[in-house]
């Protein structure tokens, strides 16, 4: 129902006009209806930018061309929507083009065509399309017209042809990255026997292409379409390469970059390439469409994006050649949205910015009982202790929150627990025991930098030119795992850009405009440095060769000076070390990657789920959620220095942190946009820190002090002896990625939380906190469960939840016998009570 | 009896935070939330779907000791045993295989297997792939083909892991297998034999303790699901109902309990013992028996170590005691397949890391040859009854159609109905990977 009744109601004066207006013509079913708006103008748009006069139309050059005309409905509430095949498109003089019912114009004759749009309401535009040289016979451009085909098809991709081993003895380049190689497997192996030149339709290629001869890809174009008539001209025109003055594609532009929709709508896009020589050519039905998520919009080979049935956003990557962009759609969830939010910093009014525009309602703030144990846990890894809890909850200040943050940031809990995060990041693994002394150096020296608060740009310039001997300067060894110049290029980029740039190591990223010269640039930055043995076995020197930086690029056997990422050649004089130039160019204030990556990071350390995620890769064509808060955060993030407490505390004291993880009646879909506090599993080091601190028994680690905490501990080789932390998914830190730690569930972990002998042992031993209450006869019974309360939720028991255990412990007093003394029982309750209280969700779980 | 409480459910607008649970709704899980739906779609109770057992034998068996004995070859090389005809006209073997000769015609031998990349570890047998010591596999490690398997087809039922790993934790390191890989701890093994062993049976409690702690926890643990938007509360909420069902009774315990086996047939595979030979692996043939009773249960991958094969010296001393043993375990389960008509669905391989040096050392005994190893096969609907390839004269090299290891694996993939080549899994970079690099599967034999 296009109109509802209240609607009418409500426009009243406006003349409704139905659909059914062009007699004998069939009617049209609007597809697209914004709920209850009225349409109040319609826009041709077409993104060709070679019409500076819309008077004079657009210019559409050769038989070839074609053009995807956008109809843009303007809706009286102010909102966008695609009327594209909502309308009826006529052709004046007729014959000149062909536009079909989803507005894709096809040019026969040359001439000037007025072109007009007929929609709902009686509403209409015009343009003007003036065609010329559909008589000329262009020699074709392998590159421009021939390669994308094979992406377009999908023959190149790594599934099938593309990849490093081809398929069935046919090679080509990754997604078309490598058109000259390209030319060679097609034309020149074989000794030609691909292609036919005196009968270009009987082109072992065409053949195979349209499932004429038995194909392994099966039928990927049809005998009479366009695409095939293309191919077999260009077999005819000999296989012309293309000269050395083609134009080249510089840029692919899409339209609409952005639209707000409504589940279950369509949005038709048209893309458009921009060449070196400046002329613009229609690729919407030549690029490639890839939605990022598939099951809130899927879009078709024409550029139609069909959306589900989702709120959230959606971005879908277009890749043409070796250029990528995308077209973001926002669909808002609907729900009333409350009138007076709490705003207590920039974050908050730029998430509720979202909020409103994603029609999200957030849900309450979080009571102190969650907040105080949330903040603890996320600062400093550890359970609040019950003194502590009470001291805050029994606290009228209205500013304790902000007064709890500062002083988890000034505990050593948050050196400890922030040295655990970056310990694995920078990959410090215990391979021999030669390299112990060099893995607590830099665990050491990692959790110093926290303690005093080092400026992040400091922090990892000393990382990137670390130099030297290791106990000198401890963040020589990160280089010890980081060893070859694959290894650093790839590391820095992720860890300190949030660049994925492995991909180009060896062709073009397929999702991003980083190309091979971009990656041996960047490597450039480590190509000076030296290594020999340093004092102790196992260890080395770092220092610095003199020379000019430069890596070659295998490709084409040059020598690629350093470059930073979208940066011309950095100027590096020989006599200095190349890698300072690097650190140099991170921290400048207009380095787009460098602060945005941390603060992404940090993001997601918070509140689960990053503005970009993965949190590491970030690029065009993976968007971030809020835009404007991620580019807010990174400027505030670099206006105070690079102030890593700074940072934590903003992101805390914001009233967007301390929402409670309660989803109330709208926003329980919500993954993406904060309107709640998304809960997070305990991670291994952390649930066995809180299960020693609640069972009052540490876990002892071979070879370190008694009483250390798992989140702690200075390397990876505890994971081989602590089942719990390699159960629970404690990284080997193997890699920068923080996906390595694993959070998944499987069958072991509950078996070993309900019933291994660790957890056994430390709830009856008897100097255990089960034991002792339980033996402590000057507390009731209900004091005892208030503690144990305390201790595991940092919260008190409703009188429900008091009345379960009070009962179990009766029940369990009564059930004394011949075997059992009446204490023995009352011990078995309190173990019980405790086992129960650790194996709940809410001990495991932050929320 | 215990009575059991909790709050009354209020629809409020986050205001109370608990809620009943339905216990048994929570029944069907798996681990992450697409792999619960999995697990839900694949449901095959009791039913047992395609698998694969896979037998490892640690130190790299001689090649031409086992299934091509090379008979021109000098007295240096050729060594003392001799080879004994098959059931399958044309193909001998060592004689120290004669249950296995009788059945030839339900066994593939692969006769020169190339591609090994000589490193005394199980870690190319288990994964297809270089490892660290000659390699640079992605951050994270490659995954073993059971963790490929549970990744991509999940378990067949909720209550049974898609990979098991029964061998015992070898002295050398390397040939311990079950590893953590980039698709991360949900798709390690499970293993009976490793420190879960401990958390399986009670610990301190017993069964009506436990029954009693379970009823508690399920009374008052009604923190609400819907707080975590992941699933990952849901799928531990499953996890925690099938430990209790392993903890009293289950369909897996049922399955690891070999004592349930008729002992004839205990017998006719040779029982074995769990006491490891030198730094590899105990010769424990219930362990080929408590295979097949996995993969019934719906098990999809099940790994064992098998005996000693380093035999650096005193080769044949050596053969004669660790060989036989495996001919009665392999050809008792091949056999035991074929009888219940699981031939079809189950593959079974044996291999090593390398083959044997032809010529024999000063102590009697053959060194490392990654130039050239062998495998057996069987069941997986291949046509079997088959002798792939041959070394030459010396048994040096291959003679003709060298097979890769690759080729193997995509043999084994291709009989659960997986095209390696095609199927790809993402690593912690998010870069796909293909199961194989383009190695097709065996056309001999599919």
């Amino acid at each position: 129902m296009l109109f509802s009744r209240s609607t009418l109601l409500r426009v009243a004066g406006m003349v409704l006009v139905p659909l059914t207006v062009f007699a004998g013509e069939s009617t049209l079913q609007p597809d697209t209806a914004p709920d209850g708006n009225q349409l109040k103008k319609l826009t041709i748009e077409t993104i060709h930018l070679n019409s500076e006069n819309p008077d004079k139309g657009f210019v559409l050059h050769g038989r070839e061309s074609r053009l995807q005309l956008l109809v843009t409905g303007l809706m009286d509430n102010g909102k966008l929507a695609d009327y594209t095949r909502q309308v009826k498109y006529q052709s004046v003089p007729a014959g000149l083009i062909k536009i079909d019912e989803n507005g894709y114009i096809t040019p026969f004759l040359n001439g000037v065509v007025k072109i007009i749009v007929k929609g709902p309401n009686g509403l209409e535009s015009k343009t003007k399309l003036d065609i010329r040289d559909t008589t000329k016979s262009r020699r074709i451009n392998f590159t421009n017209q021939i390669v994308p085909i094979f992406t377009k098809l999908g023959c190149n991709s790594g599934g099938c042809h593309g990849k490093a081993s081809g398929q069935n003895g046919f090679r080509l380049s990754l997604l078309g990255f490598e058109p000259k190689e390209d030319f060679e497997h097609l034309v020149i192996e074989g000794k030609g026997r691909r292609l036919s030149p005196a009968a270009p339709d009987q082109s072992l290629l065409l053949l195979k292409a349209a499932g004429i001869v038995p194909h392994g890809g099966g039928s990927r174009i049809d005998h009479d379409s366009p695409t095939f008539e293309l191919l077999s001209r260009w077999i005819k025109q000999g296989m012309p390469f293309g000269k050395i003055g083609d134009p080249k594609v510089t840029k692919i532009i899409v339209s609409p970059t952005h639209r707000l929709m409504s589940q279950k709508q369509k949005q038709q896009l048209a893309v458009t390439a921009i060449y070196t020589d400046g002329s613009t050519k229609d690729v919407t039905r030549l690029v490639q469409y890839e939605s990022n998520e598939k099951e809130m919009a899927e879009v078709s080979k024409t550029g139609l994006v069909e959306l589900g049935k989702t709120a959230g956003q959606v971005a879908v990557m277009i890749r043409f050649q070796d250029q990528v962009t995308v077209f973001r759609a926002t669909i808002p969830h609907g729900a009333p949205i409350e009138k007076k939010l709490i705003v207590k910093n920039f974050i908050d009014e730029l998430v509720q910015k979202t909020l409103k525009t994603l029609e999200l309602s957030s849900s309450q703030p979080c009571d102190d009982a969650t907040f105080v144990r949330r903040a603890s846990i996320d600062i400093t890894g550890r359970l609040p202790t019950p003194t502590e809890t009470k001291n805050f909850l029994e606290n009228s200040d209205p500013k304790k929150r902000e007064k709890w943050i500062h002083s988890l940031l000034e505990s050593p809990g948050y050196s400890d627990y922030f040295a655990n995060k970056w310990n694995a990041i920078l990959r410090n693994k215990r391979r021999t025991n030669n390299s112990m002394r060099g893995n607590f150096l830099l665990h050491s020296w990692i959790r110093q930098s926290f303690q005093e608060n080092k400026s992040y740009d400091l922090f990892a310039k000393e990382i990137i030119t670390a130099s030297g001997d290791i106990a000198r300067t401890p963040a020589v060894t990160w280089f010890r795992e980081v060893k070859n110049q694959e290894d650093q290029v790839q590391d820095v980029a992720q860890i300190f850009l949030g660049v994925r740039l492995q991909c180009a190591q060896c062709h073009h990223h397929p999702f991003e405009k980083w190309s091979q010269q971009d990656y041996y640039g960047f490597a450039a930055f480590f190509s000076q440095m030296g290594r020999k043995p340093g004092s102790q076995t196992g260890e080395e020197i770092i220092f610095h060769q003199p020379g000019i930086p430069a890596a070659i690029n295998p490709k084409t056997k040059l020598p690629v000076r350093a470059t930073g990422l979208g940066t011309g050649v950095i100027d590096i004089p020989p006599d200095q070390d190349p890698r300072v130039s690097l650190a140099d160019w991170m921290a400048q204030k207009d380095n787009p990657f460098f602060a945005r990556m941390l603060v992404n990071r940090y993001w997601k350390h918070f509140l689960g789920r990053g503005l970009v995620e993965p949190e590491d890769d970030m690029r065009i064509t993976n968007p971030p959620t809020n835009p404007e808060l991620l580019d807010a955060l990174a400027k505030h993030f670099i206006d105070n220095g690079y102030d890593l407490k700074n940072l934590i505390y903003t992101i805390c004291e914001s009233q967007t942190y301390q929402r409670s993880s309660l989803p109330n009646k709208y926003n329980s879909k919500d993954s993406q946009t904060f309107s709640r506090y998304y809960a997070k599993r305990l991670t291994a080091e952390v649930l066995l820190d809180a299960i020693d601190q609640v069972t009052n028994v540490n876990t002892i680690f071979p070879g370190q002090p008694e009483g250390i905490r798992a989140v702690q501990l200075p390397d990876d080789s505890f994971n081989s002896d602590s089942y719990f932390l390699s159960l629970f998914g404690r990284p080997n830190n193997d890699s920068a990625s923080e996906s390595e730690r694993t959070n998944d569930a499987n069958l072991a972990q509950s078996l070993h939380l309900i019933n291994s002998p660790m957890i056994y042992k430390k709830i009856s031993n008897p100097k255990g906190r089960a034991v002792v209450l339980a033996n402590d006869k000057s507390l009731t019974d209900e004091e005892k469960v208030r503690e144990l309360y305390s201790w595991v939720y940092s919260r008190q028991p409703d009188n429900n939840e008091l009345k379960v255990f009070l009962d179990y412990i009766d029940f369990k007093r009564r059930s004394s016998d011949k075997t059992t003394t009446l204490q023995d029982q009352v011990r078995i309750g309190y173990q019980d009570t405790l086992w129960a209280l650790i194996n709940s969700k809410e001990f495991l779980f932050n929320h | 009896m215990l009575t059991i409480y909790g709050a009354n459910n209020r629809m409020c607008d986050g205001i109370s935070r608990r809620n009943f649970i339905q216990i048994g709704a929570l029944g069907m899980g798996g681990l992450t939330m697409p792999q619960l739906l999995q697990a839900e779609k694949n449901s095959t109770l009791g039913k047992s779907g395609k698998a694969i057992i896979m037998i490892y034998l640690p130190g790299g068996p001689p090649h031409q000791d086992m299934y091509e004995i090379k008979t021109d070859a000098p007295s240096e090389i050729r060594g003392e045993f001799s080879p004994i005809k098959t059931n399958v006209p044309g193909i001998e073997i060592c004689e120290h295989l004669p249950r296995m000769a009788k059945i030839m015609d339900k066994l593939v031998l692969v006769r020169s297997l190339v591609g090994a990349e000589n490193s005394h570890s199980s870690y190319q047998c288990m994964t297809g792939r270089i490892s660290e010591n000659r390699g640079t596999p992605p951050p994270g490690g490659w995954p073993e083909l059971g963790s490929v398997l549970s990744k991509i087809k999940g378990p067949t039922h909720p209550a049974v892991p898609a990979y098991v790993n029964l061998s015992h934790k070898s002295k050398h390191g390397e040939y311990n297998f079950g590893r953590n890989s980039f698709l991360g701890v949900a798709h390690t093994p499970f293993k009976p034999a490793g420190d879960i062993r401990y958390d399986m049976t009670l610990n301190g409690v017993s069964l009506d303790r436990l029954a009693d702690r379970r009823q508690l926890l399920q009374s008052f643990d009604s923190f609400r699901r819907d707080v975590d938007g992941s699933g990952l509360m849901k799928g531990m909420d499953s996890f925690n109902e099938q430990a209790f069902d392993v903890l009293t009774s289950s369909k897996l315990l049922k399955a690891l309990d070999v004592e349930q086996e008729d002992p004839k047939l205990r017998d006719r595979y040779g029982r074995g013992s769990a006491r490891p030979e030198r730094d590899a692996a105990p010769m424990h043939m219930d362990q080929f028996l408590v295979a097949r009773r996995l993969v019934e249960a719906g098990v999809r991958c099940v790994t064992v170590s098998f005996g000693y094969w380093d035999w650096h010296g005193k080769n044949f001393w050596n053969g004669r005691r660790y060989i036989p043993p495996f001919d009665q375990g392999v050809s008792a389960l091949v056999e035991d397949l074929h009888q219940r008509g699981l031939d079809k669905d189950v593959s079974v391989v044996a291999w090593g890391e390398f083959g044997r040096t032809p010529k024999i050392n000063k102590e009697g005994g053959r060194d490392h040859w990654p130039r050239v190893s062998c495998a057996l096969l069987a069941g997986g609907g291949m046509r079997a009854g088959q002798a792939i390839g041959s070394t030459n004269r010396l048994g040096e090299e291959p003679k003709e159609r060298p097979v890769h290891v690759q080729e193997v694996f995509s043999t084994l993939y291709h009989n659960l109905g997986i095209d390696a080549n095609k199927t790809h899994i993402k690593d912690l970079a998010d870069r796909p990977h293909y199961l194989v690099d383009g190695y097709n599967p065996i056309p001999e034999v599919t």
